[in-house]
């Protein structure tokens, strides 16, 4: 061969991070461009050419955190919605997952597939009998129905992560447990709980995410109470435009905590994300 | 490994009575003693599920048969018009054609970017966690943020991206134009989700048994042949389950249509959940909602087979 491999190494190397270097900028220009915009003036966000170094002023978030802005009340009916259907969805699909992982039960392969299909329905299509019971139950635009729509995707998502660490536990040590005359339950909270705890802090991260991120059935079951933050960044889309500074700066407000929970704990991301349907 | 049966017959012959009679009494005043631990802790998530998934479902049946508005008090039996108004319905079709543009075009893209960069990453002599860190970022973006950014970029008078273009003598409203619009919404999704497919791949590959390659290798084969012949076979199951999962995504996909374009221009953005939602709340026809609702769900309940078909292939 006529060229060194020395050479060709550099050639290689080159190409790579050519490409890796591209695939970043694509996948973050984005972002980075909304939280330069959210602190940018009204009059720089829309210069053109766009600026990319300026003075930041943060002006928006001020006004978003002011009285008139009112942004803690869509922040917190966030946070409480969400944290609560995430751990109510734990508790839950820690107890049914490890039964899952466990128990004999007959037809257990058509029991786990239902368990996932509910998770797999199409929310346009599931929203519609969901918004009607709801209405009758007088749930709509309350937290409790807000909660109990997120653990409609939490709890079969939960369930089937929780299902998948639970089996990679060996059983051996329960057995060993049971015949020393624990409970199963004890055998279960003692024994088979402890080495899945980071699968549950991970399912936990992304239930949360779910619920965090949620747009549609946030829209439709909120009401005026309990609007969390992805319903307030619609709500800057008007008939008279959009308010972009807020808009960027909700954004930015939205993606931070998920992102930094996300990054926390992405070993178990893709494990999660091919169990239980995106989203 | 003992069977439950055995362990359970195990474990009472070495209980103490006093252990035995603590964790049966309760049950046992129940006279449900036949019942496992095991069923007691899925009953919850069972009640729940079958709440939210089994009426649902129920009433999507039974709606898609009754002349059903949202505004009149009682819904009456009326057939199959639902259905007929549906079925024979060109929005129907076009959008559900629009779906499958989405689905097809959009995963091509992800699986063939996702799977490149992947490649890329798996080589990189330094700096794979860093990259990787990074380059997954747009997972965790909201949809609705996705949609709102996307809006912002592909402003005509103001976008970062909009005016990239211009640059290069692109000049349309991208959202506003029949031709772009549906483009645009589906690199949105593409934007999003490629780092997905990009991680299970690198799971994947990361997982690959080290010898078919070192002797694709020797045997003298290029890069291209080890990558069809070794590589491509060894992680398709994991691509395949990507897929699987990311369909049914883009059946659900809403959000970014809502914020960005509302199906439109002149309905070129109209995928079937969004119809769907547009029948039932804007047209608030709950009926012909139900049963399109319903050929949504045979769609994703095809999917969802064919998925855990797949995920419990290599268990048994």
């Amino acid at each position: 061969m006529a060229v060194p491999n020395h050479v060709k190494k550099t050639v290689k190397n080159t190409f790579l991070y050519t490409i890796v270097t591209l695939a970043l900028v694509w996948a973050l220009l984005p972002i980075v461009w909304m939280v330069m915009s959210s602190v940018k003036t009204e009059a720089g966000m829309f210069s053109m050419p766009p600026k990319f170094f300026f003075k930041p002023n943060f002006e928006t978030f001020k006004f978003m955190f002011s009285e008139e802005g009112n942004f803690f009340s869509f922040l917190s009916n966030s946070v409480i919605a969400s944290v609560l259907s995430t751990i109510i969805s734990l508790v839950l699909g820690t107890l049914g997952g490890f039964a899952l992982a466990r128990g004999n039960f007959k037809n257990e392969k058509a029991l786990s597939f239902w368990i996932i299909s509910t998770r797999m329905a199409p929310i346009p299509a599931v929203i519609l009998p969901l918004y009607l019971m709801f209405s009758n139950l007088g749930l709509i635009g309350t937290m409790p129905g807000l909660l109990f729509a997120y653990t409609t995707f939490n709890l079969p998502f939960a369930l089937w992560m929780m299902m998948v660490f639970f089996k990679e536990v060996p059983q051996a040590l329960e057995e060993a447990a049971m015949i020393d005359g624990c409970s199963r339950f004890q055998a279960f909270w003692r024994i088979a709980l402890p080495p899945v705890a980071p699968g549950l802090v991970a399912t936990g991260i992304l239930c949360l995410m779910f619920s965090w991120n949620d747009f549609m059935f946030a829209s439709v079951f909120s009401g005026h109470d309990t609007q969390t933050v992805p319903v307030a960044a619609s709500l800057l889309i008007t008939q008279n435009g959009i308010a972009w500074g807020q808009a960027m700066a909700t954004g930015t407000v939205i993606i931070t905590p998920m992102v930094i929970a996300g990054l926390a704990v992405r070993k178990y991301l893709v494990q999660g994300l091919s169990m239980g349907a995106v989203k | 490994m003992r069977t439950n049966a055995e362990y359970s017959k195990l474990k009472d012959s070495n209980q103490t009575n006093y252990k035995k009679e603590k964790s049966t009494s309760f049950l046992n005043l129940l006279n449900i003693k036949k019942y496992k631990t095991e069923h007691w802790m899925i009953l919850p998530s069972i009640i729940i599920l079958a709440i939210i998934s089994i009426f649902p479902f129920l009433y999507l049946i039974y709606a898609s048969f009754m002349d059903f508005m949202i505004s009149s008090d009682q819904p009456t039996f009326n057939g199959i018009t639902n259905w007929k108004k549906v079925l024979i319905n060109d929005t129907f079709w076009a959008s559900w054609g629009r779906t499958l543009i989405f689905a097809v075009v959009g995963l091509l893209l992800e699986v063939m970017i996702g799977v490149g960069i992947a490649l890329a990453i798996y080589e990189l002599p330094k700096g794979r966690n860093l990259v990787v860190t990074l380059w997954m970022i747009p997972i965790f973006v909201a949809p609705i943020v996705a949609g709102l950014l996307g809006r912002f970029l592909l402003n005509s008078t103001y976008g970062l991206y909009a005016w990239l273009l211009s640059l290069v003598g692109i000049d349309v409203q991208i959202l506003g134009d029949v031709k772009t619009a549906l483009a645009a919404v589906i690199l949105m999704d593409v934007w999003e989700w490629t780092p997905l497919i990009t991680m299970i791949v690198l799971a994947g590959l990361q997982s690959l048994p080290k010898e078919p390659l070192e002797a694709a290798q020797v045997d003298g084969a290029n890069y291209m042949q080890r990558l069809i012949k070794v590589v491509f076979p060894l992680v398709s199951r994991t691509i395949l389950v990507a897929l699987l999962i990311r369909s049914m995504d883009i059946l659900r996909f809403v959000d970014t249509i809502k914020i960005t374009t509302e199906g439109g221009p002149a309905d070129s953005t109209k995928v079937i959940g969004f119809y769907l939602m547009e029948v039932a709340f804007k047209f608030q026809d709950f009926g012909a909602a139900a049963a399109l609702g319903l050929t949504m769900l045979f769609a994703t309940i095809f999917l969802g087979k064919q998925f855990v078909n797949f995920m419990t292939k290599g268990d048994e």
